[in-house]
């Protein structure tokens, strides 16, 4: 419990206006994307660093739990106040400090919205490639925290890509620098990596340096339809060992484009079963060459229908299903479950196919979205959780998935994180000793483990 | 418990916080409890979780522009605006209207106008008018009544709008009637209040003067009054907004329309746009105008931001309507026009408003007046 004086200590360190205990601002930070809500006891918005390591200090002296939140965007449960105590929001830390072209990087504080990042670097000719479905909203320090990642991971990859260095400030208080604007730095462990992905556990990011990259020049977009889902995994795993590297390469199945028509969405020929979404971005020539043969291997491979956009307004329009496909899953049935689980991408028929049969098998409502060419799945389940039984055939089907997922040499996650969403299955993927290696770990840095506890180890 | 319907809406929301990405007023408050979803997330949890009708909750469903850009930009088709809407209605039932709109509020009870004065005072724009048809305001009979609003009736900076629609009405010989001390406020205000069922006397009223006049057309100025009456007025009437109803004109020739050279660009307000469907009428009208052209803003349609005025956030937070007019003023900026068309006088007060304070180059004019010196 945060007792009255704590409070007071706190409003004393940030401004009184900066922090809240209403019940109106406590609900309205009792949830993330994910579906279980948790009350904090206080939501804390700092605006330095070294406020913050003031709250963290008093966080261990009086022993509250501290869960740093930046949009709140994640499914994965990694932002609410699990074990109560203080939500600590960065909406004040949302500065751009420097698009430094010379050194082609960024300097941002966490709170700065990733769209706005683009934006800006886009003004210099320059591109920050990470594109999660939340980029217009979600933070750079969330994105960070949980390795964000997007359809343009294909060619690009993940926000790991793209960190150079950190300011953090560690659990106890202490406020340390990793990296730098250096592309290379291979001195002392790798902080900075490790605090990629590490879910606000290890330490509060407080300020990170980016890579970015230029801004390509041209780009293709192509839609192919395939009367048979297999023919389209199968095109997914031939452009990707042809040595193309499309920007991005995304399926969408039956189940999900039938829930789009009946959406109001684009309505596609009836014997659809999968669409491909592929887009490949470079110089003009290249890019113009690389569509054609796309375009060819599309149709070698069974593809009923292969459109190109001749203009972005044609592109977008392609991009249309995509955007609307979670929306319409989201809305058919009281909770849909928006699943992770990725594979090597050759395996990409095989892990469809499994979910094909487990959705059979327990009679659920599955369908799938994949940035295929990573082999990163989205399976959409369609579900009500105040129907019991219903969940517990999901739980099933969950175990099963995954296993089969391991087992082709994937991963539980892959680029939405564990948070409480997949705590339970953690043992799956990984061993005693690296579990260890892990819980020792987060020892180190947050010895009285009162940062984000609950989250996916303890 | 909520009706029904609202609670259908608020179970349809799957919490992915991306309607936080268009909304105005978060962007400038940015605590969570500000956005689309905050706003949800406690009507949900109404009456549990010490959430009740606080004069805290109160604000907080004040700070709403009734844009619609989150309820456009939600994912699972959640009518957001409508819950906003609906928790106005219930805390105002609660603990009485915000105070910052009780005034407005007395002042539709009692003079049938927002602005507090005799409603009599409705056709004063129309003084300084001359060569008008005889007894537009007294007529016995006509085919359309043109629905003025209490802001254009009442405001001096937007008054001379009906005066411009009254004059091109005139030169196309439409047969038309201003209803004048007998033109009620439509009552959208009492819905933002949250006291829509003060609105039935309005209502009846008006509806009644019109159908003494045997009209069956309506034109609209306001998108705000236009919207009200398509949503509320249970009518047989046909109802135009002021660019349907040009372009209708245009489009039968009925009006001709002289070169003027220009760069223009325009702004879609809220109500008329997004809430109401109408994007190409007052793009074919100003294409229609020889020499003029057309730049669009970077968010336009569908996608256009609200200019500040709206949702009586002016009356409750002058500070964030502020705000929220900068950035719409440094978006036409960036177009490169210098003068900005729009159809709304509400849109006009707070854009011209906020441009007259800043000294900037920047003509801030309704559509009306641009076909009108096209007229000339």
């Amino acid at each position: 419990m945060l007792s009255e004086s704590t409070k007071a200590e706190l409003r004393s360190i940030v401004g009184a206006p900066w922090f809240l205990d209403t019940p109106e601002d406590l609900v309205s930070y009792s949830y993330d994307g994910f579906l279980p809500e948790f009350m904090p006891e206080g939501v804390v918005l700092p605006g330095t660093s070294e406020e913050i390591s003031k709250i963290m200090q008093l966080a261990n002296r009086d022993k509250f739990p501290v869960t740093p939140r930046g949009a709140g965007t994640n499914i994965c449960g990694g932002s609410v106040a699990k074990e109560g105590g203080l939500v600590m929001a960065f909406h004040r830390m949302n500065r751009i400090l420097e698009i430094d072209s010379d050194n082609m990087c960024a300097v941002v504080q966490p709170g700065v919205v990733n769209a706005d990042l683009q934006k800006a670097a886009a003004g210099q000719g320059l591109l920050y490639p990470p594109d999660p479905a939340s980029m217009f909203v979600s933070t750079i320090g969330g994105n960070v925290a949980l390795n964000a990642a997007g359809p343009r991971g294909v060619k690009y990859g993940a926000t790991k890509d793209y960190l150079l260095g950190l300011e953090v400030v560690l659990p106890r208080g202490d406020i340390i620098r990793t990296g730098g604007k250096t592309l290379k730095n291979v001195t002392g462990y790798d902080l900075t990596r490790l605090m990629c992905g590490s879910e606000g556990t290890l330490g509060i990011i407080t300020e990170i340096t980016l890579r970015l990259v230029p801004m390509p020049p041209a780009k293709a977009t192509l839609q192919a339809i395939f009367s048979n889902l297999d023919d389209a995994a199968q095109t997914v795993s031939s452009i990707i060992g042809s040595g193309i590297v499309p920007t991005t390469l995304e399926l969408i199945d039956r189940v999900v484009l039938d829930v789009i028509g009946n959406y109001g969405g684009a309505q596609l020929r009836k014997d659809a079963e999968a669409l491909l979404l592929i887009e490949v971005d470079g110089e003009p020539m290249l890019v113009q060459a690389q569509g054609e043969r796309i375009e060819k291997f599309c149709k070698e491979r069974g593809a009923t229908e292969v459109e190109r956009a001749r203009t972005p307004e044609e592109a977008e329009k392609l991009w249309q299903a995509r955007r609307t496909a979670f929306g319409a899953v989201a809305s058919l049935r009281p909770n849909c479950i928006v699943e992770d689980a990725t594979v090597p991408v050759k395996r990409l028929p095989d892990i469809i196919r499994k979910i094909v049969e487990l959705a059979d098998k327990y009679r659920l409502k599955i369908g799938v979205l994949a940035h295929a060419g990573d082999g990163n799945l989205h399976p959409l389940i369609m579900t009500d959780m105040r129907d019991l039984d219903e969940m517990d055939r999901v739980e099933k089907a969950l175990g099963e998935m995954y296993e089969a997922a391991l087992a082709m040499g994937g991963t539980l996650s892959g680029e939405h994180g564990i948070g409480i969403a997949k705590k339970r299955f953690l043992t799956m993927e990984f061993g005693e000793p690296a579990l260890e290696i892990m819980r020792g770990i987060k020892k180190v840095f947050d010895p009285n483990n009162v940062l984000n506890p609950g989250s996916f180890l303890y | 418990m909520f009706p029904s319907e609202l609670a259908h809406e608020f179970d349809q929301c799957i919490k992915c916080g991306l309607c936080q990405a268009t909304c105005p007023v978060c962007k400038e408050l940015l605590l969570e409890k500000y956005t689309p979803r905050g706003k949800i997330q406690l009507a949900r949890r109404y009456g549990k979780d010490g959430i009740d009708a606080s004069q805290h909750l109160s604000d907080i469903y004040a700070r709403c522009l009734l844009c619609g850009a989150c309820t456009v930009t939600c994912p699972s088709g959640v009518d957001l605006r409508k819950v906003f809407l609906g928790m106005r209605e219930r805390i105002a039932g609660k603990r009485g209207i915000h105070p910052a709109v009780k005034n407005a509020v007395q002042s539709i009870s009692a003079h049938h106008n927002i602005s507090d004065e005799d409603n009599q005072e409705r056709a004063e724009w129309s003084d300084s008018l001359k060569d008008l048809p005889a007894h537009f305001l007294d007529k016995g009979h006509a085919e359309v009544v043109y629905f003025v609003g209490c802001v254009a009736s009442f405001f001096p900076m937007v008054q001379s709008i009906p005066g411009n629609m009254v004059q091109i009405m005139a030169q196309a010989k439409v047969d038309f009637a201003v209803l004048g001390g007998e033109e009620w406020c439509c009552g959208f205000p009492l819905v933002g209040a949250g006291a829509p069922a003060q609105m039935e006397e309005l209502i009846r009223h008006n509806l009644d003067r019109v159908k003494a006049l045997g009209a069956r057309e309506m034109v609209f100025s306001c998108p705000t009054c236009y919207c009200t009456w398509k949503e509320y007025y249970k009518s047989y009437l046909n109802l135009y907004h002021s660019t349907e109803f040009l372009d209708k004109m245009i489009g039968e020739r009925r009006l001709i329309l002289k070169e003027i050279t220009g760069i223009v660009t325009y702004h879609d307000p809220c109500d008329l746009g997004r809430n109401c469907g109408v994007f190409d009428a007052p793009r074919r009208i100003l294409k229609a105008v020889p020499g003029l052209k057309l730049v669009e803003l970077e968010n336009n349609r569908l996608k256009s931001v609200c200019c500040g005025g709206g949702g009586n956030v002016e009356m409750v937070d002058p500070d964030l309507s502020g705000a929220v007019a900068q950035k719409k003023l440094q978006e036409i900026q960036r177009t490169g026009a210098n003068i900005v068309v729009t159809s709304c006088q509400q849109c006009i007060r707070t854009i011209k408003g906020k441009a007259r304070k800043q000294k900037l180059d920047l003509e801030v004019v309704d559509v009306t007046e641009i076909i009108l010196k096209a007229m000339a």
